[in-house]
């Protein structure tokens, strides 16, 4: 009766393989782990997406 | 009738224990419950279960309507393929017989590798263009709306038998198993989303530490849908396997262990993967143990058991906790969080029971779905 409506939010964190630098941002559609995402704008390394996972949160 | 002087003690008797409406009072629900209790038990026990049966139905409903939506939707068929889904959906798997257990493990192979393999030609057959990550996600989607079925059938069923022979005694393993079956009812409903998108869920966790492990090395197919690379690490040998990702599969790891085997000879088994945990213990612990790590319906187990006692390899296990629904479900944060300590405690695990020079098989157990090599 009081329950909560739980929501999942999925996120996807990337890190840098040079300086492992790492930013989180929400899951898009065509990620998987260890993909090569893009270049880092610091060092010009490699970023792969290195989680991916949901979180519940209750709305 | 002097209303003015009412007695209650009189009217029930509470002076007198004879009087007989309070005989009446304590009797009639005794006879009543003799006659009728197994019914009116079976009437309010049915209630609960009739709940859980149209939220059954509804859960199967959703998981059809779900799969026919992002066919339709994502996949663009070359023709309506509801009739044909709605075909697939019903099929049924006959086990072999196993009155004579021996050799019973190629046979139930033999069966499993058939529907799959039918089940994927058929579902290459409903499109013109798809690629292999669809074909798995769809044979993966299917298996989910199929078991769901199953489900509401047996129970539908288990439920309606005992309703129309009024048997109580026939409702109560039901009504014990019921809770089972909507968890794991629940948990398949989990798993669509994380299907859908392409999203690695709980049971990858296995394929996630052994798939950063081969990163720059150079993999080669093994079996189908199976993967291995070679590397080294403090002087030893690693044979890394796992299933093909990011495709929604969890390979052939039996006949990729043996192959391995026949081939190279490792000194060690190290398998990691996702186990259920015990009620009480915490999500997303890791454990160490001996012996194969590995679910499904044990044919895989059972190759890799033999292969190892018969070159007298020893297998170790690494497992990482969680629920069912966990398992099957998009990874959660403490899950993800956990592949690195799972790999601390592999190369752990490797200097502890291996010496330099030595080699040793690990594999990532689980299905690869959005995990790469």
């Amino acid at each position: 009766m009081f329950s909560k409506k739980e929501e999942k939010i999925n996120y996807t964190v990337e890190k840098c393989m040079s300086c492992n630098n790492m930013t989180t941002r929400k899951f898009k559609t065509g990620d998987f782990l260890f993909k090569e995402t893009s270049e880092c704008q610091a060092c010009k390394g490699k970023i792969l997406i290195e989680k991916i996972f949901a979180e519940t949160i209750k709305a | 009738m002097d209303f003015a002087n009412f007695d209650v003690d009189q009217i029930f008797g509470l002076s007198d224990d004879t009087n007989p409406l309070l005989w009446l009072i304590w009797i009639i629900p005794i006879v009543i419950f003799m006659f009728y209790g197994q019914r009116i038990q079976l009437q309010i026990t049915s209630g609960d279960i009739k709940k859980n049966i149209e939220k059954l139905k509804q859960l199967k409903e959703e998981s059809r309507t779900g799969l026919i939506d992002y066919i339709k939707k994502e996949l663009k068929p070359k023709a309506d393929p509801t009739e044909k889904l709605d075909r697939f959906i019903s099929y049924f798997t006959i086990m072999p017989v196993d009155m004579d257990p021996n050799g019973i493990i190629p046979k139930v192979r033999h069966t499993m590798r058939s529907r799959e393999e039918y089940t994927r030609s058929q579902v290459k057959a409903i499109f013109s263009d798809i690629d292999t990550l669809e074909i798995t996600k769809v044979q993966n989607l299917l298996e989910v709306a199929t078991t769901l079925q199953l489900l509401y059938k047996i129970v539908n069923h288990l439920f309606l038998t005992a309703k129309k022979q009024n048997n109580y005694p026939l409702i109560l393993p039901l009504q014990m198993m019921l809770p089972f079956i909507m968890e794991e009812a629940d948990a398949l409903k989990g798993a669509i989303p994380a299907l859908k998108h392409g999203q690695p869920i709980g049971d990858g966790i296995g394929p996630m530490v052994v798939g950063k492990m081969m990163l720059g090395t150079e993999k080669q197919k093994v079996a189908f849908e199976t993967v291995w690379s070679q590397t080294e690490h403090e002087g030893r040998k690693l044979y890394l396997l796992k299933a093909e990702g990011p495709l929604a599969t969890v390979g052939r790891p039996g006949d990729g262990v043996e192959h391995i085997v026949s081939q190279y000879k490792p000194d060690a088994i190290i398998m990691i993967d996702a186990a259920v945990k015990l009620e009480g213990e915490d999500s997303a612990t890791v454990a160490q143990g001996f012996g194969a790590a590995i679910g499904g319906i044990g044919t895989d187990r059972f190759q890799i058991e033999e292969i190892a006692t018969k070159n007298n390899i020893p297998i170790f296990a690494i497992v990482i906790k969680q629920s069912i629904k966990e398992a099957v479900a998009t990874m959660t944060k403490e899950i993800a969080d956990k592949a690195d300590e799972t790999r601390s405690q592999l190369y752990e695990m490797i200097a502890e029971h291996t010496k330099p020079g030595q080699s040793i098989l690990v594999v990532g157990v689980g299905n690869t779905l959005g995990v790469s090599q």
